[in-house]
């Protein structure tokens, strides 16, 4: 009752929701970049939201199944074959002993995750399997995947064949605009470096990752800012250092942080920042604290409803 | 003296409970105390809690609290904790840590020493010297920010960091010395390297120290350092905290 990596993929780690109430001591809280992904392709099997899956980053891996089991795959589009046969993410997989499954090229989005009909036999680490790929633990021994790993499963169930409705699948432009609140500094910039920030399509940067995405654009001055005193830093963040590009911290993010902030990414809004790849664009547009708690509400109410959907 | 505060967003899940005042053993005490009060709560809604020099950030759920009740509750526990000495759940403690300051492990030993106009054996006698204060964890898992760096070995940071600096490399930048507890990018001047493993996910006790605790480097030579047990700390316990 196990999987075998033939080929690793560019990052592909083990990820759950992540751990929360060590912020204290530097660890992030971590997760799957794209939660939202995560639990579609949980609901999809009838897991609890928190399952633990793998998270695919880019270039995918190819796994060989050493047991019967039921696999949902949601997020970033590959192509993906089941012993060579063209096969499709949104749905349930029933998948044979003996078959491999491999991911060709990326079509849209960066991040996909692979739920399972059984438990990967794991550790759990902070109370969480999710691997923290700067703190190198949790998940396979704290790192990525490599070729030649073996997981183990424990508690196999039975998943039915299901697929999501094509109304609820989630979509990757490349160039999102991402809703974000008032920065805790945005008051320092002036308005005419915030009305540059807002007027802009920013480009994503190849050194983005899960700790933070780098943005390139015309740069905001800092100059007349004086030196902050390092502070809470939370994923979605938006910081402004010396050389005028914001960095969008992100879900292995550092904890303490002292860049001015010159706005947040709302945090119905974070999922987005796991499908951003390098040269993607973004742009922000501010709304309010009430409108992003409604937002968020409004994803969770989907996700509901996607739940009550497969359920009938 | 009692520090006025502000209470302010931190984006749409998080608060910044921000003190008046310059970073401070009295202000660690205050902000620690806070945090341990609100954990005390146990109120639900709330996911993480950050400490800093000047700041205390709460971490919730958006929906699960409501916004403004949060924010009275806060500010209510903050001015009964700020009149009068803050209360502290747990006695501060030193930690020894060991370091060789050896030159195979001091790369930027000598820049330091340009910078300073200090001897090698002048700088870790008096990196040596101090009692730090933890004012808070953070940064990276188990990185520790420490008070009380003597200013004759205040350094500037390197202008391109060393693209990785080893686990237990410990390092001066600006105001600040500490140590890097995972291999990572830094750019602060290495001037030593602790045995001693700062984050032991394994481990029942998995941070070397906690906020309030007090740190003292003792120089090793490379024998010791290779016979060093990565997870024995050598822990003193200081005065019970009032």
């Amino acid at each position: 009752m196990s999987m075998h990596f033939i080929k690793a993929g560019m990052q592909t780690s083990i990820q759950d929701l992540g751990r929360t109430g060590l912020m204290r001591y530097g660890i992030s809280r971590g997760g799957a970049a794209d939660p939202m992904a995560m639990r579609l392709a949980n609901l999809l099997l009838g897991n609890p939201a928190d399952t633990p899956v793998l998270e695919v980053t880019l270039a995918g891996p190819a796994i060989e199944f050493q047991c019967d089991i039921a696999i949902a795959i949601v997020g970033a589009e590959f192509e993906l074959t089941l012993n060579e046969e063209k096969v499709e993410g949104n749905e349930v997989l029933q998948v044979k002993r003996g078959d491999t499954l491999a991911f060709g090229r990326l079509l849209s989005g960066t991040r996909a995750y692979i739920a399972f009909s059984g438990t990967m036999d794991l550790p759990r680490i902070f109370d969480s399997c999710g691997t923290n790929l700067l703190g190198g633990f949790g998940g396979l021994d704290g790192r990525a995947i490599q070729k030649g790993d073996t997981i183990g499963f424990t508690e196999l169930r039975t998943a039915v064949t299901r697929r999501l409705p094509a109304a609820f699948r989630l979509r990757y432009s490349g160039h999102p605009q991402l809703r974000v609140v008032t920065g805790a500094e945005e008051h320092l910039f002036g308005k005419e470096t915030a009305s540059n920030f807002y007027s802009q399509a920013y480009q994503v940067l190849p050194q983005s990752n899960r700790m933070g995405v780098r943005l390139t654009g015309d740069t905001l001055s800092t100059e007349q800012i004086p030196q902050q005193v390092s502070s809470g830093l939370c994923p979605g963040t938006i910081q402004i250092p010396p050389d005028g590009l914001p960095i969008i911290s992100f879900v292995e993010g550092q904890t303490i942080g002292g860049y001015p902030r010159i706005a947040h990414v709302i945090s119905a809004d974070l999922h987005t920042l796991g499908q951003l790849k390098a040269n993607d664009r973004v742009s922000f547009l501010k709304v309010t604290l009430e409108q992003a708690r409604e937002v968020l509400a409004g994803k969770f109410q989907l996700l509901d409803k996607v739940r009550a959907h497969l359920d009938s | 003296m009692k520090p006025s505060f502000t209470i302010a967003a931190n984006g749409d899940s998080a608060l910044d409970i921000r003190f008046d005042a310059v970073p401070s053993e009295d202000l660690s005490r205050r902000i620690i105390a806070l945090e341990q009060a609100i954990e005390a709560r146990d109120w639900n809604c709330i996911q993480d809690l950050i400490p800093a020099y000047q700041c205390l950030t709460i971490c919730f759920d958006p929906l699960g609290c409501d916004r403004a009740e949060l924010i009275s509750d806060v500010e209510a526990l903050a001015q009964k904790l700020l009149t009068g000495q803050p209360k502290l759940a747990k006695p501060s403690r030193l930690i020894r840590i060991p370091v060789c300051y050896e030159a195979e492990f001091a790369p930027d030993m000598p820049r330091v020493s340009e910078y300073t106009g200090l001897s090698a054996e002048e700088i870790i006698s008096r990196h040596c010297a101090p009692h730090y204060l933890v004012h808070m964890l953070g940064f990276s898992p188990g990185f520790l920010y420490l008070g009380g760096l003597d200013p004759a070995l205040h350094c500037p940071r390197k202008e391109t960091p060393a693209v990785s600096v080893p686990a237990g490399a410990v390092g001066i930048g600006g105001s600040q010395t500490g140590i890097y507890p995972q291999a990572t990018p830094g750019g602060w001047q290495i001037i030593g390297r602790t045995p001693l493993q700062l984050f032991r996910p394994q481990c029942q006790l998995p941070f070397v120290a906690e906020p309030l605790d007090r740190v003292e480097f003792y120089p090793i030579d490379r024998k010791q350092f290779e016979q060093s047990e990565p997870n024995t700390l050598e822990v003193i316990p200081l005065e019970p905290a009032q």
